[in-house]
């Protein structure tokens, strides 16, 4: 479990909070949501999926439902008349390092290839769930939880009432353009919609299963991976740790399926194929931030949608050849997810 | 005047072109002959040649660093502009564009497709954003001083298109931009040229795919062609003692565009493709100064008729020299300006021009003037289609009205190989059936010196079925060649590359309900040609396909403008594209048949003691050696 700064939450609490402070948080919340996109990314891309297709799909669930959590959270912003600042160099993370808002001593994010020992375990770390029963009292200046985080922001919303709500409703990218997604027009939406980012995240109290979408929450997603088995319903009960075991079909895990892309990757000697590649991807990857940044402000097309797609595509075209030796076998690369509005990087 | 105008800012930098070559021999189109091998990269000299040099390629087209270098305004060079410091990039809101050949039989006209243009501040931010209307190379020939035909390395082509959906940013702190911006606003356009050399064929090196790219963009004026200047041809006769990979000039001056603005009393040359370099990516090898003249074709005691008069001269050395300022050539992409007085701009009006520098340095328009060229050269066209092709002729760059033209059938620059290393198999044959592809022989220009080729595609049925019969490369190409139809306006010499290229895509009826078996050799032939794709999906699994039947009906609905169309090499006939978005539709599952091996699938083994053969010089050397006219030699 990983805690995020209780600063995140300034202004939220007490009886009327301020829709400034609302809004601070949901843009905290979307650099949060997008920040364990690029750690996903950069293991998922590392693996052979001839070898591993498993645990790649798996991977690629969990990050498909992260874009999800970054579009709630963009609809709910929008909705109180907030606008998301995707495209600029603030908004990515620096790798290694600690999530946006997050407790410096508990976890450091480092960009690396799958591992069983090392990334697998950042990643349940990421994902564990606290369950609601076991919440502790929210302490005055203690860290929060995600959980507490967004039931702190759905609480302010419900305070601040179907009132700050923006009239005719703007800027939603809604479920046709992304499934599962929410239009955001008032407290109960905006509730529903952060509700869907918890529970997918963490699944509810009583069960892994998520509410919304038809998998389990992101922690028990991982954790078959650990287990190496699917996780199953057993008829078994009524305790919640009976219902489901790890017990379904093998999920293996190849280590020969592992691309030897370095941990912590560049920075690059200028001039290198590495930094070429690297630029490559970076330039890309901060196109497509400008054009998800477009999309939450106004541009929700499917156009603007589609060419977002293209972009994801490009970016894992890109990463498998520089993970797998493409074109130099002698050479694999680690893209470094950095802001980079020019091509090649300034200074490079 | 197209970018050859006062009003112009000259670019450069580099260029990636990360094209795949596993296409790049016809004979890997045949998938019952297909090996895995065949994806896999080259041996050392091409023993074995398996994919060739690289397999892995994915099209893109990147433009990397490119710095506006200088910028100019009737007034001069601007000297304290914004523009100065900012680039010329692609885009930063979609995947990269793509370089994509018209067909393995005829990979000497490679457009880009799908490049959006952009002007940059030095932090990204856009000032000007445009897409470049798609067009292929012309005029390529052995730029990079190896006179032994040193291949793709060696090689220097160029594009000239316009800007189109051009989109500007607030660029009133840039006086130069916003003159830029006000000048292209009669069309809405930009016209834009650049040249291309010295690509890097080395996978271990940082520049693997990227070579030199060094360009122009000036504002595009009403009523001009969109790939060619109107305006004075300077023509080369090929060196027929020099073993070229693709063209050598005889007098080492490469084919090359001017225009005369009378008014400001100018000629502007555009040398950024004429002129051979050191080596491959090098500044200009020092062929003497270079003075332009004119014939005068009036006897001028003590001169008699014929004689040249000189118009201005093009330093080798000194301050402004083209080869002592090792700057010249990103700082004016190779275009000079000269001064013409009012005589000599009488004179010009009805005479050839010609440049000349050392001994045997020479190049001229031809004796006549006379000039035609089709505009856009490159079409794909389904059974059914109806296409009007632009065609301009000029003489002494001024438009000739009236007169006839003709179009002839001419397969000549057009690629087919035997079965000799490094191919796995003899090519299909080009052009045939010879009446598929049906046009009016001839045109009679209008006013502004424009006729129209008029061509109707019929259908070239199964024109490439490989042995066996179970796959084949789709259609045929053609080539149409633009000439006077009277004979005695056909100056010599003929530029090779001067002709229209043709695919015609082979007639499909589709199934009312498409299976798998319908679709799946299709996609076949992509998954063995393109192996970048298996980083995605694997095209040939009817369960991977119907996984990912949301992504493919998204890429195969795309404009082909878009750059995220797919297929990215825009090979695949509308009728086909139509059946395989039905079936994503509703994927039928259906029978795929075994393939049967041809034999003779095994890659001819050189003789012991042969060198490498010369597609190891690179896919167009390869291609260039394949053209049906040095075979008939």
């Amino acid at each position: 479990m990983i805690h995020v700064r209780r600063e995140l939450i300034a202004g939220l609490e007490g009886p009327a909070p301020d829709p400034a402070a609302v809004r601070a948080s949901l843009q905290s919340a979307i650099k949060l949501e997008h920040a364990t996109i690029p750690l996903y990314l950069y293991a998922l891309y590392s693996l052979d999926e001839a070898k591993n297709g498993e645990i790649c799909a798996i991977i690629e669930s969990v990050v498909v439902e992260e874009m999800l959590h970054m579009t709630l959270a963009a609809n709910t912003l929008n909705a109180l008349g907030g606008s998301p600042v995707i495209d600029g160099p603030g908004f990515l993370p620096t790798y290694p390092g600690p999530l946006p808002g997050g407790v410096q001593a508990e976890l450091t994010a480092t960009l690396a290839p799958f591992s069983i020992d090392k990334q697998l375990p950042t990643f349940l770390t990421i994902e564990e769930p606290e369950h609601p029963v076991d919440y502790p009292k929210l302490e005055a200046g203690a860290d929060l939880t995600i959980g507490q985080f967004y039931a702190a922001i759905a609480a302010a919303i419900a305070k601040l009432g179907d009132g700050a709500f923006v009239d005719p409703p703007r800027n939603q990218v809604g479920p046709d353009l992304m499934r599962e997604s929410v239009v955001v027009i008032d407290v109960a939406t905006a509730t529903q919609a952060i509700q869907t980012i918890v529970d997918q995240g963490e699944g509810t109290s009583t069960s892994p299963l998520e509410v919304v979408g038809n998998g389990y929450a992101h922690y028990y997603r991982y954790m078959q991976i650990k287990e190496g088995h699917v996780l199953e319903p057993t008829g078994h009960g009524p305790a919640p740790q009976d219902e489901y075991a790890y017990d379904g079909p093998a999920i293996p895990f190849d280590s020969t399926g592992v691309y030897p892309a370095p941990t912590n990757p560049g920075p690059y000697p200028p001039g290198s194929a590495q930094a070429v590649a690297n630029d490559n991807f970076n330039y890309a990857y901060t196109s497509l931030l400008g054009v998800l940044h477009a999309l939450f402000n106004g541009a929700a097309t499917s156009a603007q949608m589609d060419t977002a797609i293209g972009l994801m595509m490009s970016l894992k075209g890109q990463a498998k050849a520089m993970m797998s030796g493409v074109p130099n076998p002698a050479v694999t690369i680690g893209p470094t997810f950095e802001y980079q509005a020019t091509n090649p990087a300034n200074g490079s | 005047m197209s970018y050859l105008n006062g009003l112009r800012l000259h670019f450069a930098g580099k260029f990636q072109a990360n094209v795949s070559t596993v296409n790049n021999d016809p004979g890997h189109f045949d998938t019952s002959a297909f090996q895995a091998s065949y994806q896999t990269m080259q041996g050392p000299k091409m023993n074995p040649p398996n994919g060739w040099f690289n397999p892995e390629g994915d099209a893109t087209f990147r433009m990397l660093g490119c710095a506006i270098t200088t910028a100019w305004t009737p007034d001069g060079a601007v000297t304290d502009d914004p523009v100065l410091g900012c680039s010329v990039a692609d885009s930063d809101r979609t995947v990269p564009a793509k370089m994509v050949d018209l067909d393995p039989e005829q990979q000497l006209v490679s457009e880009i497709w799908g490049l959006e243009i952009r002007i940059a501040d030095s932090e990204g931010n856009t000032l000007m954003r445009a897409d470049f209307l798609p067009t292929g190379f012309i005029d390529i020939w052995d730029r990079g001083g190896d006179s032994a035909g040193g291949g793709d390395n060696n090689a220097g082509a160029t594009y000239q298109s316009v800007l189109h959906n051009v989109q500007w940013d607030d660029v009133s702190h840039s006086p130069f931009l916003t003159e830029l911006r006000q000048t292209a606003q009669a069309t809405g356009r930009l016209s834009i040229k650049f040249n291309v050399d010295a690509i890097n064929m080395h996978f271990g090196s940082p520049d693997f795919m990227c070579g030199r790219v060094v360009g122009t963009i000036g504002p595009y004026l009403p009523g001009e062609p969109l790939h060619l200047v109107l305006g004075r041809q300077f023509v080369a006769t090929a060196d027929p003692n020099v073993a070229a990979s693709f063209f050598a000039p005889a007098g080492s001056i490469n084919h090359f565009p001017a225009a005369v603005d009378p008014v400001a009393g100018l000629i502007y040359l555009d040398l950024g493709n004429a002129l051979l370099c050191v080596e491959p990516g090098s500044g200009p090898a020092d062929v003497g100064d270079l003075t332009l003249a004119v014939y005068n074709p009036f006897a001028t005691p003590p001169s008699p008729a014929g004689s040249l008069v000189p118009l201005g001269v093009i330093p080798a050395s000194g301050f402004r020299g083209y080869v002592s300022n090792t700057g010249w050539y990103a700082e004016t992409a190779g275009i000079v300006v000269l001064p013409l007085s009012p005589a000599q701009l009488q004179l010009v009006q009805s005479s050839p021009l010609v440049l000349t520098g050392n001994a045997g340095v020479v190049i001229s328009e031809a004796l006549n003037g006379c000039f035609v060229r089709a505009d856009t050269f490159v079409y794909r066209m389904s059974p059914g289609d109806h296409t009007d092709i632009d065609v301009y002729a000029t003489q002494f760059g001024a438009p000739l009205a009236g007169v006839a033209l003709s179009f002839t059938l001419d397969s000549s620059q057009l690629q087919t190989n035997t079965f000799t290393p490094p191919y796995i198999m003899a090519s299909p044959p080009v052009a045939t059936p010879a009446d598929a592809l049906r046009f009016g022989p001839t045109a009679t220009t209008d006013a502004n010196g424009k006729a129209t080729l008029s061509v109707d595609a019929g259908d070239p049925g199964a024109a490439r079925v490989f042995p066996g019969g179970e796959s084949s490369i789709d259609g045929q190409v053609y080539g149409i060649r633009p000439a006077f139809a009277d004979a005695i306006l056909n100056a010599e010499p003929i530029n090779q590359w001067n002709f229209v290229s043709f695919l015609l895509w082979s007639g499909y009826d589709a199934p009312a309900k498409p299976t798998w078996t319908d679709v799946q050799p299709i996609l076949q032939q992509y998954a063995n040609l393109y192996p970048s794709m298996l980083r995605f999906l694997n095209l040939a699994d009817y369960d991977s396909i119907k996984a990912n039947a949301e992504l493919m009906t998204l890429a195969f609905s795309l404009d082909v403008s878009d750059p995220n169309s797919m297929p990215v090499t825009r090979d695949l006939s509308p009728a086909k594209r139509k059946m395989i978005l039905a079936w994503l539709q509703d994927p039928l599952p259906g029978a795929v048949p075994v393939p049967s091996r041809t034999d003779g699938a095994e890659p001819p083994v050189p003789p012991p003691g042969a060198g490498p053969p010369a597609a190891a010089k690179g896919g167009k050397a390869a291609a260039a050696a394949r053209r049906l006219i040095l075979q008939s030699k």
